[in-house]
């Protein structure tokens, strides 16, 4: 056991007692969520389809250097200008951007999952970005996002204010449903919710109606005699109407979105927080840091990194994507070093919604492909490891002689966080739509109620 | 209503039944006791004429411009509707100059754009290129970037620009709907180049047409073909053909037959699938996979190409049938075999799905859900469908069909739509009266709302429902946007000074309301302005205050 995990598990009553209880994963999240620390998922979406072979590169496979005549990273350089692979196993090393995630790997706290994907052909962004947030390959008529579903498979009267988050304009996909999900503005909001407040106060909207409803029925004369009731000229009586019902909803809505946005403020605000590069996605996960290290219940938190879809100039050791890795690494670096305990039961689930071709084009880039690759970094990752089924870059085990071929399933990458962090089985609860997994798990993380 | 929270329903429910204590004795006895979902019967109280007037604007116009609810009133209602029905008949000066000057993009051909604004690279001497000649591609590459962001700033200020100020709303109103149906998005590959002449073309050509043309123009359009990946869709290869390719796999020495075959990249079912999908029968509807896979053999070929010679300095970029990587086998598509192939093969299926009895269900529930309410009575759709089919799919005769039924100014369908980002955006710089000088800002601010104009991800276009906008956190960027359109602080954008002028609060309150909400105000509302602004008048806040108020969101 690290120092770490111990220090966590004497800080956490919870934790202590799961493990002298026997406590089963999902007694044990009720009894984190209780005291405002549950298990954090935090995926990370690489949009455009990240190319895994530059990310966690086979250097031990000549084929890779065939393959990829200008684009491949060194297996070996003496050269600081021409760095090499960092060695991961025998055959994969990671790139050499990704240095900040190496320590990590070392300390069996980051693993890569490689042939990951989709059992859906398309190799169309939307298509299969929707399939993989919506955890529904194929199906389009399902179009809540899959976390929204683990929401709202597992709410309560008790759930809190900012139990998921997404630190972003719009919710990503895997976001949406029928969940209220706060998607954060930025900048500039105070003024907006001082303005707003009162007039997106249900608990002074359903006094005024009261108000109205019950003078209505002593006689038909607006309530206040002071107050000129506005209405274009024309007196409507003010009876059931269908636009009060919206009006409403979206005065309930508002009232919902100001009282998120300013706890969320309110935590994120203040200091604290740990040593982040300058970077929107650093950023976003000092804020999330901040959250879950104020104890406010934060369970799911997604965010975007767009970009990734390098057609042309995709560069090697160097260039467009290696610089893309080392904002990502350092990112996810920083973040696990600023939550310290936390990370044991905080899980960073890096993904992307396809891989790209095996073979560089001709314009030192590569387009669309099938299996592509995931990260995880946490305290119940089994790390220093890179799971799933390589199959070599051998023209006749690729798809169309050009993609690396689909092993692992992100439907069973999905359903071993919830169940390692939550307790929560995917597969009973019958949450991913028409899909009898035959898979068997991973094993890239252990349940945390193990720990 | 989908899915509110347990709370909104404790909310509501309150609320319901206060309304139901106060209001029974009258409304039960007025009411039809089988009225439940309201089909065929005006919930009442019936509209004021100056609800109707503005109903009229908030549905076949984006809102009402100062003073537009009582002109529309004094030229009747009805004959306000007809005018609007026939754009062609409404002088539009304004916005061509605007277009000339400011957007001359839109009126080029294809050919045209990509000669301006798509010059082709120095083509690398060495091999590997050296490196100044990587930092002069790159230097290129940036150049042409910049200019591509130029074109497709012209097509998104167009968009704005006529959805505030076209006299022709309508028309206006229609396209918007259009251009959802038939989404695309500039961000992906040269659709941002395409998009220009796709939306005169294609959506503003044949929105007051034959759906049959609309459909057909959009199948054939370049923008459309590369937005689907139509343009990479080519016929599979056969077993025999696959074996061969195989056996050459590791030769020195390839044929140039079997090199060609190995560059043929297979089918791509992405436009099939989204043209029964999204353009006409709507989802799951009749179609199988199988019927995509083998819809997507008929359209193999349907693609793009430089006319004359394939050469760049003359010519347009338009369709081209390419005979070659057409699949000319056999086909079985909803039930029907279509023997041998051919370009005509396309053309068939597609004159088929524009008249097939479920693209009349779709188009006329997406219509009626756009133009009336969310969730359209299946009376009307089922009327409006049938209007659909007579006319043949005659869409100004659909269009008339639903704003001259009788349920158009059922209470029930008003104000009970929640404002996209576009239309709240929109309408607030119609009901200001404000002058835009540049759209960036308001561009910026569409974004933000998550709306950013002909950038949808997804092929389904943006949604017009409530619930796809109504996410807490969204609401934040419109009051910030009405606080900053009241306040002036707008780059670009200009509220007159008329508007913001101090009155007694009395005045100000009426005069704001008639010129931003001029069919009243809620009666909430009303008290908490009372509230808040009743003892120090302030234009600019009583605006910003009107802007951001649930009423404001609603349509």
């Amino acid at each position: 056991m690290s120092p770490t995990r111990r220090q966590f598990l004497a800080g956490s009553s919870a934790f202590m007692g799961a493990a002298a209880l026997g406590l089963s994963p999902a007694a044990l999240a009720q009894a984190l969520r209780e005291q405002g620390h549950p298990p954090t998922l935090v995926t990370i979406y690489l949009r455009g389809g990240a190319d895994p072979l530059n990310a966690i590169c086979p250097a031990g496979d000549p084929d890779y250097y065939k393959v990829r005549p200008t684009i491949a990273i060194p297996a070996k350089s003496d050269d600081a200008n021409n760095p090499a692979v960092i060695p991961m196993t025998n055959l994969f090393g990671m790139h050499p951007a990704m240095k900040p995630l190496h320590k990590l790997y070392q300390d069996n706290r980051m693993a890569a999952i490689m042939n990951t994907g989709s059992t859906h052909p398309t190799r169309s962004h939307f298509d299969a970005q929707d399939f993989m947030e919506r955890a529904a390959p194929g199906i389009k008529s399902v179009t809540e996002g899959w976390l929204n579903r683990y929401l709202t498979a597992t709410q309560s009267n008790a759930d809190r204010t900012l139990r998921a988050i997404s630190l972003q304009p719009t919710l990503p996909r895997s976001l949406r449903g029928q969940y209220p999900v706060l998607a954060v503005p930025t900048g500039g909001a105070d003024a907006a919710m001082n303005a707003f407040e009162r007039m997106y106060s249900c608990d002074s909207n359903a006094e005024a109606n009261q108000k109205n409803g019950l003078t209505m029925k002593e006689d038909s004369k607006p309530s206040d005699g002071d107050v000129p009731r506005v209405s274009g000229g024309a007196a409507v009586a003010p009876v059931e109407r269908p636009e009060d019902d919206l009006n409403e909803y979206i005065a309930e809505k508002g009232e919902e979105s100001i009282e998120k946005l300013r706890h969320l403020k309110g935590i994120v605000r203040g200091q604290g927080g740990g040593k982040y590069p300058n970077s929107r996605l650093a950023r976003q996960l000092s804020d999330i840091a901040k959250v879950i290290k104020a104890g406010e219940g934060l369970e799911i938190a997604a965010i975007d990194y767009g970009g990734w879809d390098h057609h042309a100039y995709q560069g090697g050791n160097v260039g467009t994507m290696a610089n893309m890795l080392t904002t990502l690494s350092e990112a996810i670096r920083a973040f696990h070093d600023d939550l310290g305990n936390h990370m044991d039961k905080t899980l960073v689930l890096v993904m992307s919604e396809f891989g790209r071709t095996v073979y560089e084009n001709g314009n030192n880039g590569t387009d669309h492909g099938r299996g592509g690759f995931m990260m995880a970094v946490g305290g119940m990752v089994k790390g220093g490891n890179v799971y799933g089924k390589w199959t070599g870059l051998d023209k006749k085990n690729l798809v169309a002689g050009r993609d690396l071929p689909v092993h692992v399933d992100f439907r069973v990458v999905f359903a071993e966080a919830l169940f390692s962090l939550f307790g929560f089985h995917a597969d009973k609860e019958d949450f991913f739509p028409k899909y009898k997994s035959e898979d068997r798990p991973v094993g890239y993380l252990t349940p945390i109620a193990n720990a | 209503m989908p899915n509110p929270t347990r709370k909104f329903y404790a909310c509501l429910t309150l609320v319901l039944a206060m309304m139901v204590l106060s209001s029974a004795a009258t409304a039960q006895a007025t009411r039809p006791p089988d009225r439940g979902s309201g089909d065929g019967y005006d919930e009442g109280p019936e509209l004021t004429i100056r609800e109707r007037a503005t109903h009229a604007l908030n549905r076949m116009a984006f809102g009402a411009r100062p003073g537009q609810v009582e002109r529309v009133m004094e030229m009747g209602i009805e004959n306000w509707m007809r005018q609007q029905l026939d754009p062609e008949s409404i002088d539009d000066v304004y916005v061509d100059e605007y277009l000339a000057e400011k957007t001359p993009t839109l009126s080029m051909t294809n050919g045209e754009l990509y000669r301006e604004f798509r010059p082709p690279y120095t083509p690398y001497k060495n091999n590997p290129p050296t490196k100044a000649e990587r930092e002069k591609r790159r230097e290129e590459q940036q150049k042409r970037n910049r200019m591509e962001a130029q074109v497709e700033k012209q097509l998104r200020d167009s968009v704005l620009h006529r959805a505030v100020y076209s006299q022709r709303q309508f028309q206006e109103v229609i396209v918007a709907f259009w251009r959802e149906h038939f989404s695309i998005d500039q961000q992906k590959g040269e659709v941002g180049l395409l998009a220009n002449n796709w939306e005169e073309e294609v959506i503003r050509k044949y929105a007051f047409g034959k759906f049959e043309h609309l459909l057909m123009s959009s199948a054939r359009h370049p923008a459309m073909l590369v937005y689907l990946d139509n343009i990479v869709s080519q016929k599979p290869l056969t077993e025999s053909e696959q074996r061969m390719v195989d056996r050459f796999e590791d030769r020195e020495n390839v044929p140039r037959s079997v090199r060609a075959l190995r560059r043929q990249r297979g089918l791509n079912e992405n436009y099939a699938r989204e043209l029964m999908e999204l353009h006409t029968l709507g989802v799951d509807r009749e179609y199988r996979q199988r019927d995509v896979t083998e819809l997507s053999r008929v359209f193999t070929g349907w693609t793009a190409r430089w006319t004359g010679n394939g050469q760049r300095q003359q010519g347009d970029y338009t369709f081209y049938f390419n005979e070659n990587v057409h699949d000319t086998r056999n086909k079985l598509v909803l039930g029907s075999q279509l023997r041998g192939g051919g370009e005509d093969q396309g053309i068939t299926v597609i004159r088929a799905l524009a008249k097939h009895k479920y693209t009349a269900d779709f188009i006329a529930r997406k219509l009626c859900a756009y133009l009336l309410r969310d969730t359209p009575s299946e009376k009307l759709v089922k009327e409006i469908a049938g209007v659909f089919r007579k006319t043949k799919g005659d869409l100004p005769k659909v269009y008339e069909a639903i704003v001259f039924s009788d349920e158009f100014f059922y209470r029930q369908n008003h104000r009970v739509k929640f404002k996209t980002p576009f239309e709240y955006v929109v309408s607030a710089l119609r009901a200001t009266g404000a002058e835009v000088e540049s759209y960036d800002r308001v561009d910026r601010a569409l974004e933000l709302m998550g709306q950013p104009t002909y950038r949808c991800p997804d092929p389904t276009g943006w949604y017009d429902q409530k619930e796809a906008w109504l996410d807490p956190g969204v609401l934040v960027y419109r009051w910030t946007f009405a606080l900053d359109l009241a306040g002036n602080r707008i780059s670009g954008v200009r509220v007159p000074d008329a508007l913001l002028a101090n009155l007694p609060v009395k005045e100000l309150k009426e005069k704001m309301q008639k010129t931003v909400l001029p069919a009243g105000l809620n009666d909430r509302t009303s008290r908490i302005i009372d509230e808040e602004l009743g003892r120090r008048p302030n234009a600019e806040q009583m605006l910003a205050t009107m802007l951001g108020s649930p009423d404001f969101q609603q349509q």
